[in-house]
């Protein structure tokens, strides 16, 4: 008989990069496949589970030529380089398409279009000096003016651009300004030491385009990237050659790329293991974790600044007592959750906004575990229950923090909503996902700290869900932002994580790792990001 | 039998009519934003505001049905919400792929289960009726994403015989493509099989069992001659009906198979476009499963009554 099939509420849907977007067969079914495939592998060739195999390969000679095939979810919307936001849509214009300054796996900047960059009058006017030489695709030499349309464009209020919000009360519209054809001048609303991030990889859309960029990427895909979009097709995937005449010398060492659209995490993952593709961009560490040592199939990971946020809601009860939020913070266990979650590739987080991958994360602050007699004391013999709203990708989390909690005897309410729910309705007054007592945010990872506390626990901040409000840490984001020493950001940083460590508005229980799978004995270069961007200009075939 | 088909036919419009208010009333009243859905949660909310008035969604519920149905009679289907593309040539291109992927999985399936059903029903309550019962109840209860799974692991990861996708690359010959349509065609079959034969080897003891029967063995026919000329003919009847409501499912109801072998069928499109709010692809791909459900249905009951005379001279007694 034909069996009616569940339809999956958005779930397993991610909108972000760092997250996929894939479709269904979670759960048991996809441990069982990872066991099975794992089982599967365990015979055959000898194990390599770490990216030995590719470092090694590295230190050969590159070959030139051959064409790599990789797997990634279909984009959810059109390719757009303005309002793109899912991982797959962003590797494939990153493939396309330069920045002014690259995000390396450290988080450290990398000059790409931007030659050199210096700050002046404190932080508040950043002068950037373009590469020469370089040209579009269709033989367009790069200018400021280009760089000035691309920004202005990314600051339209029309342009419906993610990046209108990382810019949000740092460069408005008409702070782009050229200075000769090789010099841009972006004059900010305040001083800000990290703005090089903020027109970096870091801020996605901030890709370079032609100054009469037409709107449609897919079928005018004119970049300076170390690829050409040869074709695309919704429902199946993308073809990319090497662009000859790409700025970096010898680069890419690839004649092409073909990357295959798979909606489904198994399916992914299956023909990777069939050999069907070669490598993934957006892998999963629950799923490829277990085909460590299976076979040629090579995954490397990075440490990454992707967090699950768990949010109280300060301004009622029961969270409106400190006491009571940090007796929750006390009662996770944050190794088990790192296992359970991230394969044990994450971090262990502190209840702060800063990882150990930003340079000013404070290291004195002592790390918080599980303590129950900690957590008694602090309930006084109160009773706590409180309901944890969530939206499918942060199911797994939801289900092992009421396991954790339970065993302390806090009872958790589970209230799962689609993600379009939980995302939906009025953002300044009843949307889920800001306004419920608790709930767990996915928050994909950022390249300052900044792009975290502004938004999340500065007063009034856009997606201020705690509504946690403290004029300290205020005056010290703000500090932050205007410091133009180490020392003085180390010190600002050390007020604001003490005092988020303190108040516990948010539980940050791990950073997530980002993990990406290739096959090891077919190609070299594949490295993870943390946050899943793509690279393959040093990617070459063995 | 003009009457009946022209009957039939008559409701075919209505019944679409009702489907499409049907589903743009459930669209309306589940929870979510397109326009979010499309912009992500990060965008900010005037740029969430202009994108519903750019896509007409802040025009009342009513007055965009009407200008979604006049356009859709008029051939006008619009364009996708989240992937801007054209929903005619994305939900044709679909179809198409699944109807591809339906047809091989109905053309294994019909031969294998009226065979599996005539051998089960003519065997009964013997080992062979038994293994086959047995084994079609076990596979028919077998998710097909599970079953997918174990034929993807054995014979694309282990073997190597079959590929895992079932997405040939771009000009591949037809031997190829059928090659990349085996696997999630055999997942198919094996858990619509023993539905199928079920319903066979059920009217195929009732056959055997039948005083014609009976009274043809007693006339001196031989097993192979009784099972021939009277059982098979009254067996494969009753599966007709079983037969068209297995090819519904294998056209609208494959997500799973479709998203496990990553095939671009219509299925998967119909649960996003469900997902994402995606109105005109929604709206679309109900119509035109709307459609094909229809004529399936009605070319079963066709094939019922030209196989059992019995229904037709019901008819004209009425």
């Amino acid at each position: 008989m034909p069996r009616t099939l569940e339809l999956p509420d958005q779930d397993t849907l991610s909108r972000l990069p760092g997250l996929s977007r894939r479709l269904f067969l979670g759960g048991t079914g996809a441990a069982a496949l990872t066991a099975l495939l794992a089982a599967c592998g365990a015979d055959t060739t000898p194990a390599t589970s770490t990216p030995s195999a590719a470092r090694a390969a590295v230190s050969a000679a590159p070959k030139r030529g051959g064409v790599l095939r990789v797997g990634t979810p279909p984009p959810p919307t059109k390719v757009d380089p303005v309002s793109m936001y899912d991982g797959s849509a962003i590797a494939i214009v990153q493939l396309v398409a330069d920045y002014l300054i690259w995000l390396d796996k450290d988080f450290k900047l990398v000059p790409r279009l931007a030659e050199k960059w210096e700050s002046r009058d404190g932080g508040k006017r950043w002068v950037f000096t373009l590469r020469q030489g370089v040209k579009f695709s269709d033989g367009t030499p790069l200018d400021a003016d280009a760089v000035k349309a691309t920004f202005d464009r990314l600051l339209d209020p029309k342009s419906k651009s993610a990046a209108l919000s990382a810019f949000d009360s740092v460069l408005a519209r008409g702070g782009v300004n050229v200075s000769g054809p090789s010099t841009v001048v972006f004059t900010l609303e305040r001083p800000f030491s990290d703005f090089p991030y903020l027109v970096s990889a870091g801020n996605y859309n901030a890709v370079i385009l032609k100054k009469d960029h037409a709107g449609d990427f897919t079928k005018n895909p004119i970049g300076t990237g170390p690829f050409l979009l040869r074709s695309y097709d919704l429902s199946r995937g993308a073809s990319l050659v090497r662009n000859p005449s790409h700025w970096r010398e010898g680069r890419p060492y690839l004649d092409g790329i073909e990357v295959k659209f798979y909606a489904d995490d198994q399916a992914d993952l299956l023909a990777l293991q069939s050999g069907e593709i070669d490598a993934q961009i957006l892998s999963r560490a629950q799923l490829v974790g277990p085909l460590k040592g299976a076979g040629d199939i090579v995954v490397d990971q990075v440490p990454a600044t992707a967090l699950t946020a768990f949010t109280f809601r300060v301004d009622q009860p029961p969270f409106d007592r400190k006491e009571v939020r940090q007796a929750v913070a006390y009662a996770l266990d944050r190794p088990g959750l790192n296992a359970t979650l991230y394969e044990g590739i994450g971090a262990l987080g502190n209840d702060h906004l800063f990882a150990a991958l930003f340079p000013a994360a404070p290291a004195d602050i002592p790390q918080r575990g599980k303590d129950p007699a900690k957590v008694a004391e602090l309930l006084g013999g109160q009773k706590l229950t409180f309901p944890l709203t969530f939206d499918p990708p942060t199911k797994d989390y939801a289900l092992a923090l009421q396991a954790q909690l339970k065993a302390v005897g806090i009872e958790v309410t589970l209230d799962q909503r689609t993600s379009a729910d939980f995302y939906g309705g009025d953002q300044e007054k009843d949307t889920p996902w800001l306004f419920s007592t608790a709930n767990l945010v996915g928050w994909a990872g950022r390249a300052v700290p900044s792009q975290f506390i502004i938004p999340m626990v500065k007063s009034g901040g856009v997606w201020n869900g705690s509504k946690y409000a403290n004029a300290a840490l205020d005056a010290a984001a703000d500090a932050y932002d205007a410091a133009t020493t180490d020392t003085e950001r180390k010190a600002q940083a050390e007020i604001i994580a003490k005092a988020l460590n303190e108040d516990v508005p948010v539980v940050i229980s791990v950073w997530g790792g980002a993990v990406r799978a290739h096959n090891g004995a077919k190609f070299a270069g594949v490295a993870a990001h943390p946050s899943n961007y793509v690279d393959f200009s040093e990617v070459h075939a063995l | 039998m003009r009457r009946f088909l022209l009957r039939r036919l008559a409701t075919i419009p209505l019944t679409l009519f009702a489907v499409s208010l049907l589903v743009y009333a459930a669209t309306e009243l589940v929870p979510g934003d397109v326009a979010r859905t499309i912009l992500g949660r990060e965008a900010s909310p005037a740029s969430v505001a202009a994108l519903r008035a750019q896509l007409g969604l802040d025009r009342p519920v009513v007055q965009r049905y009407l200008d979604w149905l006049s356009g859709f009679l008029t051939g006008r289907w619009g364009d996708s919400y989240t992937l801007g593309a054209p929903v005619r040539g994305l939900v044709l291109d679909r179809l198409g792929a699944s109807l591809l992927l339906a047809g091989l999985a109905f053309a294994l399936l019909v031969p294998v289960a009226l065979t599996l059903g005539l051998i089960a029903g003519v065997s009964h309550d013997r080992p062979a009726d038994r293994v086959i019962s047995v084994t079609g109840l076990t596979l028919g209860a077998v998710p097909e994403f599970v079953t997918g799974v174990v034929l993807l692991v054995v014979f694309a990861v282990r073997l190597h015989w079959l590929p895992a996708s079932a997405q040939a690359p771009e000009g591949a010959s037809p031997v190829t493509r059928l090659g990349h349509l085996v696997l999630p065609a055999l997942s198919l079959v094996l858990l619509c099989m023993g539905y199928v034969a079920r319903h066979v080897r059920a009217s195929t003891v009732a056959s055997v069992e039948s005083p014609y029967a009976r009274a043809a063995a007693l006339r001196g026919a031989t097993r192979a001659q009784v099972v021939r000329r009277h059982v098979l003919r009254n067996s494969t009847v009753p599966a007709t009906s079983a037969l068209g409501v297995q090819l519904q499912f294998l056209l609208g109801g494959l997500v799973s198979v479709e998203l496990l072998f990553n095939y671009p069928g219509v299925g998967a499109l119909l649960l996003q476009s469900a997902v994402d709010k995606d109105l005109p692809t929604l709206q679309a791909v109900a119509m035109v499963l709307g459609v094909l459900y229809m004529l399936i249905v009605l070319a079963a009951d066709l094939t019922y009554r030209l196989l059992d005379p019995r229904v037709r001279l019901g008819e004209a007694v009425a």
